[in-house]
């Protein structure tokens, strides 16, 4: 049996507490929050008791942790994780600076615990089957690779303040999914961005629309879309082009129902927001998460994923502000 | 009725000959071509007769122009006809030059006459639906638009070495549809282009066979375009416009509706494999609204001046490609 300590019990808290609930093999130790009702709640929920961080890390019972806290608590609990020894499953990002990740990449390899990072899109299950059809050859050589992502409504003005921007924020999860996808190094970025949306974006020095561009050493390229608003709900979908053919997928709705009315044929719009749209992946995350410890073969998606997402993310930053391609060293 | 001299007699000239005839308020009166046999063979079964460029531009009975020659061609046929005070039709481009673009303008200004280029795309009935839609505000403000172009295959390496290359003879399209949908002139282009589909597109025709596209406009509106020589799958050809209160998209056609249920998979038709086939109804509704304007005496839906914005749109991705960094558009009145 696993025993697993997690911090934060907010939004994404919550969907992952359940989901080791839901496992077998594994079980929610502690909760650690700043908010002590909260974790109280979410603990009990799960037969799980309230623990301080010193807990957590000093109980030699304690296989693993989950990090679910704010962005800016990730790295501090991470190193700490890896000092007391224990495996490491960190929400993305593991920190909007590049120099932080670092400090944790280093923490984390010298104590050789393994770290998960939490690109939940990787386990989505139609992007997972997509990747394994485009490594299994079933379109040939990858060419082009495009990717939406739109959310259904900007976030509250005060989340986008902290939020590190648009590109470290939001286009973060695409710059993984580019890197996987692509199956090779992005070694130039281009970036577009735009405040089309609201003008308080602007304002607070961030875009909310945005175009991009990414090549590899062999000139494959990938081009993503992003936008903090699409009306018709949370879009995100993924084509890959090859040699031998197309694999796309779609958006998800509730349902599959459709209504042929005089006016028009009607379905589902895409499933709002992202713990509903990818509640299967946060389930399949955290089975790959312990599927490895159990296994310990080295972990799906690891620190150094996160430190380049935030590397790309970084690059499209600069050539948005100078106007020019930037190159990845 | 519109009577027409059709100026070439391949493969483009034979679709816009067997429009013309099916219709009840055009007539074609001559196919001149450089091989006069070509000319005769297409004239002839449609009731129409072979002739040499001066006897077709000197005849008054000769209302108008259909210009499908080779690309090489097309200006100075242009400026001929416009001399000779007939309407003109032009497929795309008119040149590949810009001093020559402008010198068919200023000659047919000169001569009062109208020019249509045939920008087919913006004819077909589904990405014309789509440009309803958009302009009747089905969506809001526009924001992002993304069109998706890449041929079936490769074409003849020979022609690629003429065609003035990818974004020249292929991507001008998309350019035009850029601009059409966005509603406003980009203002900055970024391009990659590169050689994947075969590495005799570069040592045999020093041309590109696949690339990426980005534009923006003046307001921030951004455009994506994608574009392969090589899609298995058929001829992909598709558009979406985000705008502030939802989307719009279009997606292929395919020849039949029909889905195949199988134990192993769900299949479906292809899209259209040819550009023939896909914009059959375009070719058809380009023809009807250049008559009809001619008709009316109203201005061309699309003339040379969007060819040249179009030219100059390509010019700056080529540039953009040499130095690796966005290029800046002029514009001009």
């Amino acid at each position: 049996m696993l025993e697993l300590a997690q911090f934060g019990a907010g939004r994404i808290g919550r969907i992952h507490a359940s989901n080791i609930a839901a496992m077998k093999g594994v079980r929610l130790r502690y909760v650690v929050d700043v908010d002590a009702g909260v974790a109280a709640r979410l603990a009990a929920q799960h037969g799980a008791k309230v623990a301080s961080e010193r807990e957590v890390f000093a109980d030699g019972a304690v296989g693993a942790v989950v990090i679910a806290s704010s962005t800016d608590t990730h790295a501090r609990l991470a190193i700490a994780a890896a000092r007391a020894g224990k495996a490491i499953f960190c929400e993305k990002p593991v920190d909007l600076s590049l120099k932080r990740v670092d400090e944790c990449l280093r923490e984390v390899e010298k104590a050789g615990v393994p770290m998960f990072v939490g690109f939940n899109r990787r386990f989505d299950p139609s992007f997972s089957q997509l990747k394994a059809r485009v490594a299994a050859g079933e379109i040939g050589a990858v060419e082009q690779v495009t990717i939406s992502s739109r959310d259904p409504a900007p976030p509250p003005l005060a989340y986008v303040k902290v939020s590190g921007g648009l590109f470290r924020d939001m286009t973060i999860h695409d710059l993984d999914m580019a890197r996987w996808l692509l199956g090779e190094e992005p070694v130039e970025v281009f970036a577009f961005g735009e405040a089309l949306i609201d003008r308080r974006i602007a304002a607070a020095g961030d875009v909310d629309s945005a175009m991009l561009l990414l090549r590899t050493a062999s000139d494959r390229m990938c081009h993503i879309n992003n936008a903090r608003r699409a009306a018709y709900g949370y879009d995100q979908r993924i084509e890959v082009f090859g040699a031998k053919g197309l694999l796309r997928a779609e958006n998800l709705g509730a349902s599959t129902v459709e209504h042929f009315s005089a006016r028009g044929t009607i379905a589902d719009r895409p499933l709002d927001f992202f713990l509903e749209r990818y509640a299967a992946a946060y389930r399949a995350e955290l089975a790959a998460f312990v599927a490895a410890l159990e296994a310990r073969q080295p972990m799906p998606v690891g620190a150094r994923d996160g430190r380049q997402a935030l590397v790309l993310a970084e690059a499209a930053l600069r050539s948005m502000k100078t106007g020019k391609a930037v190159r990845i060293q | 009725m519109i009577r027409f001299a059709l100026f070439g007699a391949g493969r483009i000239g034979r679709m816009h000959a067997e429009n013309l005839v099916r219709r009840t308020d055009a007539e074609l009166a001559y196919v001149v071509d450089t091989k006069p046999e070509a000319a005769r063979a297409l004239a002839e079964p449609l009731g129409a007769r072979q002739a040499d460029a001066a006897q077709a531009m000197a005849d008054p009975a000769v209302d108008a122009v259909l210009i499908a020659s080779s690309t090489g061609s097309h200006a100075d046929l242009s400026i001929a006809a416009a001399r000779a005070g007939k309407a003109i039709f032009c497929e795309k481009p008119v040149d590949l030059t810009l001093p020559r673009v402008d010198a068919c303008i200023r000659a047919v200004r000169k001569a009062r006459v109208p020019m249509f280029v045939g920008f087919n795309r913006r004819f077909d009935p589904h990405f014309r639906a789509l440009k309803e839609r958009l302009a009747a505000g089905a969506v809001g403000k526009v924001e992002q638009v993304i069109i998706t172009n890449r041929d079936p295959g490769l074409p003849d390496l020979r022609f690629l070495a003429t065609s003035g290359g990818l974004f020249l003879d292929f991507t001008v399209h998309d350019f035009d549809m850029a601009r059409w949908l966005l509603g406003e002139e980009p203002v900055e282009v970024f391009a990659w282009g590169a050689v994947l589909v075969d590495p005799r597109v570069r040592t045999e025709a020093g041309d590109i066979d696949t690339a990426m596209l980005l534009l923006r406009t003046a307001s921030g509106r951004l455009c994506h375009i994608a574009n392969s020589r090589r899609a298995v799958y058929g001829y992909d050809q598709r558009i979406e416009v985000l705008g502030a209160k939802g989307m719009l998209r279009a997606e292929n056609l395919p020849p039949t509706t029909v889905e195949r249920f199988g134990a192993d998979a769900t299949s479906a038709d292809n899209p259209w494999p040819s550009f023939q086939t896909r914009y059959a109804a375009a070719y058809a509704a380009e023809l009807s609204s250049f008559i009809k304007s001619v008709e009316r005496g109203t201005r061309p839906e699309v003339g040379p001046e969007d060819n040249r914005q179009v030219l100059v749109l390509a010019q700056a991705a080529l540039q953009s490609i040499r130095s690796g960094n966005p290029v800046k558009i002029k514009t001009k009145g």
